[in-house]
């Protein structure tokens, strides 16, 4: 009975004054909904990342000039390398007895024309024709083939492209044997990837694979007035033996690029493990920020609060004193205020964990992340309200059970 | 005996200077008995009503309730007494805004656990007991100042208390409406309640068997009725 007489009439508060109401629970309103929000993305990201990753597998590493840059002088250094060269991926193929398939790729970007239509900055890849071998790589079904090594020996113009190509240029035609230009290039459309969605807001079935040859012949060998370095794309024979392909890939790049033994490696070796802490890192960090706004806004909302309450306090002396002098004990008292006041920061609580999943929710329809809630979170985020609302309460209702019977009756 | 002081004193300090407001009282109650305390302005009236009903403690000498010393208490066992053993009523009526009138009677009953069942019926029949069964959903600024007064004097007598003590619950009412609630104070005195009531008025006082006239913090005089 007191307990739902408190709740009451915190809610009765609440309900009297909105526009306050809103304001009082706006800190813990953002402190959970932060929590809430960040936590089911995160949440949804890991499970596409995961999956994004798992097309990669355990057994394969990719080799460029860069690494994984973390810094500006590292860019800097980066910059001055030599390129990574057709050759390199030839030598390791040749050279390297624990990796089974080695292929590259190299990027630029072009518009993509067909007959009126255009598509502008498609990013086009030079690649060899055993990738589809080494990366998963999905075919639309009853449209064609990727790349051939007949092909690629040969500088053939040929095109594997995206999904958004096919639905953007040949909405109602079946492309495959059809022409595209890309750049002042013709080339023949050999088939269509499988749909794969957008990630963060950019399409990821907008690209054309060509026969790596092609690549250079059509778009050149240089860039920035360098030789254009590619990426070399390696499948070890098993997920036992990635660590010694890695091992003998790089003893081979060192020898052949000349590095001293006493010399960092001038270039970079990345795995989807590599790729993985890298994500957690991400992560990690978007938890931290998460932490320290959730915290900021709780302890701003629990201020707040404490000042309602304290307001409270001095507003309702009489009804105070009224109550001991009919046998309200001290902790009658307090318990009154502090339910009042957990009710308070709860209503705040329920409100961020509805606009977090909200948030979620959004998130979830504007990209492949299945934003999930854990009920963790949820279980979580209503007690971080309750704490603030027991944390900030108490002071105001220690003070409300402290008052004298007497002169709490007398106040005016 | 049902209230026996013995040399009671309390003293305000305000910063140098000391007021004694009561000084040296003495004074015995019985069961049953219905006494008024009269007296002029600041001669102590609210000061002695306090202390016998709990709601302070002396500065020096015993008081006893039911020959339990009351002054030695702590504030949970005030409190206890207070909700068992005394009703209140005040000049001001003192019902909370927000709750209705059978609510406002209620309040005693919540702070010894009683079940909700039991207070509701509680409830009504006190508001019985001073004709107001029919006002029980209304608040107290749909009530007039006699009403309230009935509805707070439902609340004094809800938990069955040992003593009802009265600060004045005429003050703030005209002279008819005043002797209506003298009459339901006349009759719980027949069904056996002891009452204490404090007043400026002859008229009311007369209504008690038993009339204590004190100044400055002391007792002056006593009279009782005859009869
Ligand atoms: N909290 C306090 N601090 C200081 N002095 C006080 C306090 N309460 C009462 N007094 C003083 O004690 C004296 C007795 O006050 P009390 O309220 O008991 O008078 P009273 O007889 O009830 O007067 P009234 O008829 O006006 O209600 C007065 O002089 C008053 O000023
Ligand atoms: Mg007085």
């Amino acid at each position: 009975m007191n307990l739902l007489e408190g709740i009451f009439i915190a809610l009765r508060s609440l309900a009297t004054n909105k526009l306050r109401s809103i304001l009082t629970l706006i800190g813990v309103i953002i402190g959970v909904m932060t929590v809430i929000a960040i936590t089911s993305i995160i949440a949804g990201m890991n499970k596409y990342v995961a999956d994004q990753l798992s097309a990669v597998g355990s057994d394969t590493f990719f080799i460029d000039k860069w690494g994984l840059i973390m810094s500006d002088d590292e860019w800097w250094e980066a910059l001055k390398r030599k390129s990574i060269t057709l050759e390199d991926m030839e030598a390791i193929g040749e050279n390297c007895t624990y990796c089974d398939k080695v292929g590259a790729s190299a990027d630029t970007r072009r518009r993509v024309k067909r007959t009126g239509d255009h598509l502008e900055d498609v990013r086009i890849s030079g690649v060899t024709a055993n990738l589809i071998d080494i990366i998963d790589i999905k075919l639309e079904e009853g449209e064609g083939r990727y790349i051939s090594k007949f092909e690629e020996e040969h500088n053939r113009a040929a095109a594997f492209v995206g999904w958004e190509i096919k639905d953007k240029l040949f909405p109602s035609v079946d492309p495959v044997g059809k022409e595209i230009k890309i750049g002042n290039q013709e080339f023949k459309i050999v088939g269509v990837a499988q749909k794969r969605g957008s990630f963060l807001g950019q399409s990821r079935d907008n690209f054309v694979h060509v026969p790596i040859t092609a690549f250079f012949k059509h778009f050149g060998r240089r860039r920035y007035g360098r030789q254009l370095s590619v990426e070399i794309i390696v499948k070890a024979e098993s997920f036992e033996s990635i660590n010694e392909a890695m091992d003998e890939s790089r003893a081979i790049l060192r020898a052949r690029r000349r590095v001293p033994y006493d010399k960092k490696d001038d270039f970079g070796i990345m795995t989807a493990e590599t790729l993985m802490d890298l994500y957690r890192q991400f992560t990690s960090t978007a938890y931290l920020t998460m932490i320290g706004i959730s915290s900021i806004a709780l302890v701003v909302g629990g201020i707040v609060i404490m000042n309602i309450m304290l307001v409270s306090v001095t507003q309702r002396t009489r009804e105070i004193g009224i109550r001991k002098a009919l046998g309200a004990r001290k902790r009658d008292v307090l318990w009154q205020f502090l339910v009042e006041s957990v009710t308070l920061a709860l209503v705040g609580g329920i409100v961020g964990i509805l606009l977090g999943l909200g948030t979620g929710k959004i998130v979830a329809m504007n990209s492949p992340l299945p934003a999930s809630v854990d009920p963790l979170w949820i279980a979580i985020g209503l007690f971080l309200a309750t704490s603030v609302g027991l944390a900030f309460g108490v002071y105001p209702a220690v003070k409300a059970a402290r008052l004298d019977p007497i002169e709490a009756l007398r106040y005016e | 005996m049902l209230i026996r002081t013995q040399d009671l004193w309390k003293i305000y300090e305000m910063g140098r200077e000391k007021v004694n407001a009561l000084r040296e009282v003495s004074l015995e109650i019985e069961k049953g008995e219905y006494a008024a305390i009269m007296g002029p302005s600041g001669s102590g009236k609210s000061t002695l009503m306090n202390l016998i009903g709990c709601l302070d403690t002396p500065t020096k000498g015993d008081y006893y309730l039911n020959d339990k010393l009351v002054s030695q208490m702590n504030d949970d066992e005030l409190a206890r007494i207070r909700n068992k053993e005394i009703g209140f009523v005040f000049q001001t009526f003192n019902l909370l805004a927000r709750a209705t009138a059978a609510h406002n009677v209620e309040l005693p009953l919540v702070y010894n656990g009683t079940e909700s069942e039991v207070r509701k019926r509680k409830a009504r029949e006190a508001l019985k007991m001073v004709d107001l069964e029919d006002r029980a959903t209304h608040k107290p600024n749909e009530l007039s100042g006699g009403e309230r007064q009935r509805v707070a004097l439902a609340r004094a007598l809800v938990n069955n208390p040992a003593l009802i003590l009265a600060d004045e619950p005429t003050g703030n009412l005209d002279t008819k409406t005043g002797h209506e609630i003298m009459n339901i104070f006349k009759k719980l005195h027949r069904q056996g309640n002891t009452l204490i009531i404090v007043t400026h008025e002859h008229d009311i006082a007369t209504y008690a068997d038993r009339i204590i006239y004190i100044r400055d913090g002391a007792i002056e005089k006593e009279e009782r009725k005859k009869n």
